[in-house]
């Protein structure tokens, strides 16, 4: 486990509709009270060992962003709060948002040659303060994984509509009726 | 109420934090959480992928194999639940699953790919077979070998009907 003691976190709102940034807010709240686990935020970047980006980063905060992640010291975690920090959520192909964490690695990676460092994915939109606990515990490796992907391939032998509907085959079958009004009647 | 009365009603309420992860709490009713497609039922129609506002589902068609591919991706998915209303065989439902936290985007990925039928007249598959067979359980009995054609081979055959019934009643 990379963090053995409690993990500090820097909530980072990239443009975010405050959804996520109110369940982050709500795990902090008497009912969930993740302070009780050791998971405390932080107001500045060089204090964090995880950063929390919720939002698909606008194109107007990712400088921000960038600096900010950088100045989270090594090793780090980062946690994509929200459909949105995930994949882009419904403004994934907007203009104005650069679509989620990958696409940021991908800009890390090309202009400072940054590598990703651990990333949670937490899918909701919101997630539900128990799915961020959940994923900040999985950070931690005090959980197992549930999601898993899955693929589903059909097998079959039928690729043919011709076999599908005999009938077709037999041009008797293909005239459907149609009613011709003649002309001059 | 003055300030112990306050105090004495924290008191008499107990404690209200929950206990996860470590015990399971309990859902509303009607919680909307992980959509999972049942790769047994559905046809592969679209229709989800046409509804679904973040695009988190994208229907992929490959040619030259001959599948058709329906690729549901839970990071995009806003768990709106369009998709379970439109599914015309009941597919695709919203579970009570929340606990999608994942370490890999790959892992957020539900893929069915299912087998395309051949056109009978150019042989480009066009359509999945479980959605021809769908279809072909509601239309009437004269209008299932149309089901064999694809939608250009539909419409050629059609105008070609068209004109030889129009020559024959001159
Ligand atoms: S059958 Fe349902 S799940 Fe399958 S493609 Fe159609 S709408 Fe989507
Ligand atoms: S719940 Fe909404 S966002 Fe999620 S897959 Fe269905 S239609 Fe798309």
């Amino acid at each position: 486990m990379m963090f053995k003691k409690s993990l500090w976190v820097f909530h980072l709102n990239s443009g975010s509709c405050n959804g996520c940034d109110i369940e982050v807010l709500n795990i902090f709240t008497p009912k969930q009270d993740v302070e009780r686990l050791g998971i405390k935020l932080v107001g500045s970047p060089r204090h964090a060992d995880a950063i929390a980006f919720t939002g698909p980063i606008t194109r107007e905060c990712l400088p921000k962003a960038i600096e900010a992640f950088m100045a989270v010291p090594e090793p780090k975690i980062v946690l994509a709060i929200g459909s949105c920090a995930c994949g882009g959520g419904i403004w994934f192909d907007s203009y104005a948002v650069i679509g989620g964490i990958k696409e940021f690695y991908k800009i890390l990676k090309e202009k400072h040659g940054i590598e990703p460092p651990t990333t949670i994915y937490i899918p909701g939109c919101p997630p539900k303060p128990e799915a961020i606990i959940y994923g900040v515990a999985l950070a931690r490796k005090a959980v197992e994984q549930k999601q898993k992907s899955e693929i589903f391939v059909e097998e079959s032998d039928i690729d043919d509509a011709a076999t599908l509907f005999k009938e077709a085959t037999s041009t008797r079958h293909f005239i459907p009726k149609i009613e011709v009004i003649k002309r001059g009647e | 109420m003055g300030r112990f009365g306050l105090i004495f009603k924290s008191i008499a309420k107990g404690r209200v934090t929950e206990k996860y992860p470590f015990a399971p709490i309990e859902l509303p009713e009607g919680f909307r959480g992980k959509p999972e497609i049942d790769p047994e039922k559905c046809i592969g129609c679209g229709a989800c992928a046409t509804v679904c506002p973040p695009s988190a589902i994208q229907i992929h068609v490959d040619e030259e194999q001959g599948y058709k591919t329906i690729d549901l991706f839970l990071g995009r998915c806003i768990f709106c639940a369009r998709c379970e209303e439109v599914c015309p065989a009941e597919a695709i439902r919203l579970t009570k699953e929340f606990e999608l936290a994942a370490a890999s985007e790959e892992d957020l990925h539900q893929v069915v790919k299912l087998k395309m039928a051949k056109c009978a007249g150019c042989g480009r598959p066009f359509d999945t077979v479980r959605h021809l067979q769908f279809i072909a359980e509601k239309l009437p009995e004269e209008q299932k070998p149309m089901l064999a054609l694809c939608p250009d081979c539909r419409a050629k055959l059609a105008s070609k009907i068209l004109t030889v019934a129009a020559r024959r009643h001159r």
